[in-house]
């Protein structure tokens, strides 16, 4: 059992420097998707990400976790490249539809993070305890397609969470799901996030591209406002609320406020309401 | 005790056993009323009577073309799907292959008979070539979409996990093909019987039905001719069934849709 240790003396979970995204549109225009972006997550911060759609949100993700490279720029995750990131298993992947595997069982489903890359394997999650916390118990040996669109996405949370991540990258999630399941899940990913942790490596981290600006200030410590594209942070929104969140929550006054804040950065694109942190 | 309700089942086996009836006593009739010589048409009756009593004949021809049918059917689709994975990961594998695919699947794969006859003899070796040829086309189309349709929000899980080609392979491409595979198996085990029989025809002398259809046409033994043909019927029946029975066995992903041939 390989065990790569991250060193305690605070390597920031996500840093971009100058990380810029162009693409080649079919007509050979020259297309800027993600302006150059500077950004530093902490280790165990949860960070949302919210911005109008086609704004590079998804993007700036997918840079993050390895899957499209930058046109230009550096990223580090742990102070290792995203490639290095991906062979030691310290991203925990998350999209808006279940990508789940449809011949594979719920359970064989949560334990294909464990099964690939076998050398990397070091969790010593228990994929049945995983599946009971995700609210998946008696649902097993069901097949995808047998589940809700909710349980889906409860599995595929589980497969996230059963490498044990430090980090969380999660792209609109419950972009799919009805109203009633998806406030109910933000609470769900909360506690999924702080519990069933790995000590010896630094508090999990997280990065949740949203355009519901509910779902960013409920859960998140950060809001990042994105501006249309080419996409670009525009505002650094400090959510104080104390942990843990509960429903009830987004009736206060601190709810409220903050969410209007929120939704003043999103309106005035092109201000920059709150200074960056300087990477 | 009840009995379970057959309604449902023999309102589908029905209508066409009554249009398959119908159709033979008609026959009947006319090569009895109209005196229509057994040179030209033989008897539905003459022909079941001679099917049962030299039965024997029948099913043993009948398993040899059966066997180099399924034997062209597994070595064309082995080697289609082996090629299929090949292709799917390299696009100058691809550019180099498909377009000989393509050349040898519009030309009519039979017309090699005489030459394969030549190169690998008179034995079995020249029938499950041709066998082999005729099926491995549609296997190979429908294998390559099968490898490449894949959930690219699945290949990024594959992805972030760092699995190898390996992995991607043999658990996210290889079970999204099934359903493609068993399309293209419907499609190739009717033409591998097809390759079988033309090759018999061939290799006359040499046993199958297809060398018994040839003799007893030299013979204007015209019921024998068709008996066979019942068995040939019987074959592709069983064969077709037995495809679909074991894409039943793999019931993943039915819910699916399969690609067209």
């Amino acid at each position: 059992m390989i065990k790569h240790p991250i060193e305690p003396d605070a390597e920031p979970a996500v840093r971009l420097r100058e990380v810029r995204l162009t693409y080649e549109t079919k007509e050979g225009a020259l297309l800027q998707a993600v302006d150059p972006t500077n950004l530093t997550i902490r280790a165990g911060e949860f960070t949302a990400l919210v911005g109008p759609s086609g704004c590079g949100k998804t993007s700036l993700l997918r840079i993050i976790a390895g899957l499209t490279p930058p046109s230009d720029g550096v990223v580090k995750i742990f102070g290792q490249t995203p490639k290095d990131a991906q062979r030691h298993k310290r991203l925990g992947l998350v999209f808006q539809e279940p990508a789940l595997l449809a011949w594979r069982s719920v359970e064989d489903n949560v334990r294909l993070g464990l099964q690939l890359n076998p050398r990397e394997t070091h969790s010593s999650t228990d994929v049945n305890e995983l599946i009971e916390l995700v609210g998946l118990r008696g649902f097993e040996r069901y097949r995808p397609a047998e589940l809700s669109g909710g349980m889906q996405q409860r599995a595929a949370l589980a497969r996230a969470l059963a490498i044990d991540p430090p980090l969380l990258l999660l792209d609109e999630p419950f972009a799919a799901l009805d109203e009633i399941t998806r406030e109910q899940m933000r609470y769900e990913l909360q506690r999924l996030w702080s519990i069933s942790h790995d000590p010896t490596d630094p508090p999990r981290s997280a990065v949740f591209v949203t355009h519901s600006v509910a779902e960013a200030v409920a859960i998140a410590d950060r809001v990042l406002v994105m501006s249309p594209r080419p996409g670009r942070i525009i505002a650094d929104i400090p959510i104080t609320a104390p942990r843990p969140r509960r429903p009830e929550h987004e009736h206060a006054d601190r709810f409220i406020n903050d969410t209007a804040i929120v939704r003043a950065a999103l309106r005035s694109p092109t201000t920059t309401a709150v200074p960056l942190d300087a990477a | 005790m009840a009995l379970p309700d057959l309604r449902p089942a023999l309102s589908w086996i029905l209508p066409p056993l009554i249009a398959l009836l119908l159709f033979a006593v008609s026959v009947e009739l006319w090569v009895r009323i109209g005196e229509v010589s057994i040179w030209i048409m033989p008897r539905p009756t003459s022909v079941i009577e001679n099917f049962v009593s030299d039965f024997g004949v029948y099913f043993r021809e009948g398993m040899q073309t059966m066997a180099i049918s399924l034997g062209g059917l597994a070595l064309g689709s082995a080697a289609a799907t082996i090629l299929a994975a090949g292709v799917a990961h390299s696009q100058i594998l691809e550019r180099a292959v498909l377009p000989i695919a393509i050349m040898v699947k519009v030309t009519p794969v039979v017309a090699f008979i005489p030459l394969f006859i030549i190169w690998l003899g008179y034995g079995w070796e020249p029938k499950v070539a041709i066998a082999a040829l005729i099926t491995y086309f549609p296997v190979l189309i429908n294998a390559i979409a099968g490898f490449r349709d894949v959930d690219p929000r699945m290949h990024d899980f594959f992805r972030s996990v760092d699995a190898s080609t390996w992995e991607v392979f043999r658990h996210l491409r290889l079970p999204a093909a099934v359903p493609y595979l068993f399309a293209s198996l419907k499609i190739s085990v009717t033409l591998s019987l097809i390759g079988a029989v033309v090759a018999e025809f061939f290799a006359a002398g040499q046993g199958g039905l297809g060398a018994l259809i040839w003799f007893e046409q030299n013979n204007l033994r015209l019921d024998r001719v068709f008996a066979a043909v019942l068995m040939l019927t019987m074959i592709g029946v069983t064969l077709s069934t037995a495809v679909v029975l074991a894409e039943r066995l793999f019931s993943w992903r039915l819910d699916q849709p399969v690609a067209a041939s």
